[in-house]
This record gives structure tokens, C-alpha cells and sequence, in this order.
């Protein structure tokens, strides 16, 4: 049956390929209304100028890759209550500032598809708040535009390993330190909230990265004990458990880091 | 849509005071000021000239001096504004339409739509790119809201995104200078006409509603992009201020 319906289309195509020519003839012999083969105006165009050269020619356009792998996130443009539900009416769970601590915009990673129903658009957001690893709904109006990114970074607290992935791939490894028993590094799902550099303190190297992790014992910790990761100038502690919490790197890993991870990067911490 | 005939005579500075009255008036948070700044550099307002050497310094090394000087060559300053509008156009269908497809919220038929545009739109920026080397303006930052996950806003916006894309081609086709980016043009006005007629054809709009289109200035698609209030300020991602986290 398939082999019959590929002979009828070559045979269709065929008498296209005879016909069409002689149809194009007719068309212009009648259009001239002379019976020539060519009407003088085809021959004229021989006459005009060149065209000039395209200034640039569009390339082949690139579909995004449906397998890909993506997390996105958004800012905070104005204070809003977090709440349980995608609903006005549903219970807060946390007020979101514009701001954090380090005086930079704050951000929400972006969980799902935004849901729309009567009262407006609500979107399911990871929050940066204690107990760790809550999410919560906010409307779509408090948040920004949605950025893309696509780098994964996991830190094994067994290992003393940090792996960042890019598209899928381990693209950066390398030793860390963690909490100590009394101060440990809270697992769970997390994302990088910041970057703070140049800021003169050696014990946290020279780049810091904020992240929406959070100390559950150094809650009165200046600035809420919100879990960092940064350089040190004690390098010679890596690997081990370390730390008030946060993840320590030695300090030319954490400049390699900063350079292949942007901010909005989702954080896994096992 | 009430479309502006094209006029020759009409100077192109004339064009950019428009624009800054326009910008002055939607622009609450300077944001479109500053990349339409950037579109138009070499203008007579003060606050143009600030921004524009803000966006061209944070390219520059992008890239080479070759292909740089090959194209400050051949372009004309005229022709380097009408391009560099063009680019920020297509900065923001290619984002719009990625991001429709990424978070994959509209019907099948409107992303299938979305993802073939969305490329086409992305080939138009990186050939414009390449053009104008050294002279691109960086992408602003872009806040669609709800409309790309909302199939009425989001078919709303594309059919007077693509309708008036093409029109601004005809608009800016007879003010070019260069002959060959005339001739480059026309392969993209082509196609954004193709995409207008396609939108409007899932919709059940007339493809081709007129036997002549009529052109639309650049003051109108600044308009209808102030308009949408799609671009936003840039997020503060990065500081200098002493970290407070636990250590």
C-alpha cells in the first residue's frame, strides 16, 4: 500500500515537472499577445543595474532544543505577601522585601507555569526563608521580568564536593568545606540569591555568593544566617566540616566559579 | 491601525525629537529612555548622548576591530540608528517568543507558531549583531507579565508586533542610505510580513487585508512598546557591601 502511494506521487510529480514549463509558456505567450516565446519586457531586464550586495544575510534560524534544561527566576518589584495558595484570600506565608541584605534586588525562583484564573496570574515561588525549602504562591504583578538560566549547582555535604552543571553537564568541581555539627549546612532545594565582591574582608575571600539557604541554629546571625558561599583565607581547612554553615571554597575556585555561574542558579544541597 | 505615510523630506532629527517626547511622557522608570537612547546616538539631547556612550563602551570588546571598522565603513551614522532600533525590536520578539515556548503555557497550535518565529527572530538578532559590530546595543532586560503565559494577550500582542514590524521596515527602507542594507532589509521585511499574515491567519483575521500597506514610523513602534511597559529596569544582582552571611 505505502510502495503504491509512493509510485502514484512520483508520477504525479513527474507530469508536474513536464506540464509546468508548458504552462509558464502559454501564460507568457498569451500575456504578450504576440506570440513570442519571450515578451520584450523579460528581455529588458537583462539591461538593469546589478543589485548590490546584501549588507548581511540572516542565518539559518536555530530552534531551541526541546530536551532543554532550564530553571528561571524573577525579582521582587514590590513588597507582597507569599501565600500558600494561588488565591488573595489564601494564608501568608512570608513577606517578600524588594531588597536583601546585601542591599541587592531580591529574587524568587520561578517553580512551574504561572497559574491564571479569576483575580489574576500567580506564580509558584521557591522563598528564602526559614523552615528551608518553602515555596509559595505570589501574583505575577509583584514579580519581574522571568530570566533563564542554565546551570545547576549540587554540593555533597558527605563528599565535600561542589559540581556545577551547565545544559546537564559538570562543567566545574571541586573540595568544600561545610558546616560543623554544631552549625550545620541545611539541605534542601535552594537557588543563588547574590553576588557580592570587592568588599576588603579576607575571611570571605574575594567573592561571596548569597543564597536562599538558611543557618536553622545562627538565626540571630546578622543578616537573618543566611548560607553563603565564598572564598577563605584559611584554605588549608578544605576539605572538612568547617564552617558556621556556609560552603567554603578555596578562594581561585571561587573566582573560577563566579565566571560559569550566574545569579538564579538553582542550588542543591544533599 | 492609522499608519503615517513616508516622507522623504522629513530630516531625521525630527524623528528623534518625537521620540524623546514619547519617552518622556510613557517612560516612568527611564528604562525605555535608556535603550531607545541607545538606538539613537549622535542626537542633539544631552540625555541621548549620555546613554548612548554607556551602551556602545559596554560592548566594545565583543567584537573585532576588523569587522568593527569593516562596518563603521560602510554604514552611515543614519543608517547605523535605524539598525540599532531594529536590533532592539528584535531583542524583544526573540525574547517574548522564547519565552512563550520555554514556559510552554499557550495551545500547541500558538507555540508551534512561537517556536518557528521565535528562531527566525533570534537568526534576525545575531545577523543585525554581526552587522553592526562594535555598534550594537546591548539587550535591555524585559518583563512580559502575564502575556506570555496568557494566550489572548500573547496573540494580542504578536499580531501588532508583527504587523507593525513590518510596516516600520517600509518606513525605514526609503531613509537608508546603504543600498546593500537596503537590499539586506527586504529579506527580513519579507518574512515579518510572513509572520503577521500567519498570526493572523490562526486567529481568523484576513492574512492580507489591503492590496498596499502602509508604512509606520519609528515613533509609532516606540509607542506601542512603551506602551506594553515590556522593558524594565535591570535587577541589582551584584554589590560591593560586606557580606553579613554566616561564614
Amino acid at each position: 500500500m505505502r510502495r503504491l502511494a509512493l509510485v502514484g506521487a512520483s508520477l504525479l510529480i513527474a507530469a508536474a515537472a513536464v506540464a509546468f514549463p508548458k504552462l509558464v509558456q502559454k501564460a507568457g505567450d498569451e500575456a504578450a499577445g504576440s506570440g513570442r516565446a519571450h515578451p520584450a519586457e523579460f528581455a529588458d531586464a537583462n539591461g538593469l543595474p546589478r543589485a548590490p550586495r546584501p549588507a548581511f544575510t540572516v542565518g539559518p534560524p536555530a530552534l531551541l532544543d526541546s530536551r532543554e534544561s532550564h530553571a528561571r527566576f524573577a525579582p521582587v518589584v514590590r513588597p507582597v505577601k507569599a501565600r500558600a495558595l494561588p488565591h488573595p484570600d489564601s494564608a501568608p506565608v512570608a513577606l517578600l522585601t524588594r531588597e536583601t541584605e546585601e542591599e541587592t534586588t531580591n529574587i524568587v525562583l520561578v517553580l512551574g507555569e504561572p497559574r491564571s484564573r479569576r483575580g489574576g496570574t500567580w506564580v509558584h515561588v521557591r522563598l528564602p526563608v526559614l523552615p528551608n525549602d518553602r515555596t509559595a504562591w505570589v501574583p505575577r504583578s509583584a514579580l519581574g521580568g522571568f530570566q533563564f538560566v542554565h546551570t545547576h549547582l549540587v554540593v555533597d555535604l558527605t563528599r565535600f564536593m561542589a559540581t556545577l552543571f551547565r545544559r546537564g553537564r559538570p562543567v566545574f568541581r571541586t573540595a568544600v568545606g561545610v558546616g560543623q555539627t554544631a552549625w550545620p549546612t541545611p539541605k534542601g532545594e535552594f537557588y543563588i540569591r547574590d553576588k557580592v565582591s570587592d568588599f576588603d574582608d579576607p575571611f570571605y575571600g574575594p567573592i561571596a555568593f548569597g543564597t536562599s539557604a538558611r543557618s536553622a541554629v545562627l538565626t540571630d546571625w546578622p543578616g537573618g544566617g543566611f548560607v553563603g558561599i565564598h572564598g577563605t583565607n584559611q584554605p588549608e581547612l578544605i576539605p572538612g566540616r568547617i564552617s558556621h554553615g556556609c560552603i567554603r571554597m578555596r578562594n581561585d575556585d571561587i573566582v573560577r566559579l563566579s565566571r560559569l555561574m550566574p545569579v538564579g542558579t538553582p542550588l542543591t544541597i544533599r | 491601525m492609522t499608519a503615517e505615510q513616508p516622507s522623504g523630506a522629513e530630516p531625521f532629527e525630527s524623528t528623534v525629537d518625537g521620540l524623546a517626547r514619547t519617552l518622556a511622557e510613557v517612560d516612568a522608570d527611564g528604562a525605555l529612555h535608556e535603550t531607545a537612547a541607545a538606538a539613537f546616538p549622535g542626537t542633539r539631547a544631552a540625555f541621548l548622548r549620555r546613554s548612548v556612550a554607556a551602551a556602545v563602551a559596554g560592548v566594545g570588546g565583543l567584537f573585532t576591530a576588523e569587522s568593527a571598522e569593516a562596518a563603521d565603513a560602510a554604514m552611515t551614522k543614519n543608517d547605523i540608528a535605524i539598525l540599532r532600533f531594529d536590533l532592539v525590536l528584535e531583542y524583544l520578539q526573540a525574547g517574548l517568543y522564547t519565552e512563550v515556548e520555554r514556559l510552554g503555557a499557550l495551545t500547541p497550535k500558538t507555540l508551534g507558531w512561537a517556536r518557528v518565529v521565535g528562531a527566525h527572530e533570534r537568526a534576525h538578532v545575531a545577523a543585525l549583531k554581526g552587522l553592526l559590530g562594535r555598534n550594537i546595543v546591548p539587550s535591555p532586560t524585559f518583563n512580559y507579565g502575564n502575556v506570555s503565559s496568557n494566550e489572548r494577550a500573547f496573540i494580542r500582542t504578536a499580531v501588532g508586533f508583527e504587523d507593525l514590524t513590518a510596516a516600520l521596515l517600509k518606513w525605514q527602507a526609503p531613509r537608508l542610505d546603504s543600498r546593500s542594507i537596503v537590499a539586506a532589509a527586504v529579506s527580513l521585511h519579507s518574512v515579518e510580513t510572513r509572520h503577521a499574515a500567519w498570526i493572523r491567519h490562526l486567529i481568523g483575521l484576513r492574512p492580507a487585508a489591503n492590496a498596499f500597506d502602509k508604512p509606520a514610523s519609528q515613533q509609532r513602534m516606540a509607542r506601542l512598546i512603551a506602551s506594553t511597559n515590556f522593558i524594565a529596569s535591570r535587577p541589582r544582582l551584584a554589590s560591593r557591601t560586606r557580606p553579613r552571611l554566616t561564614g
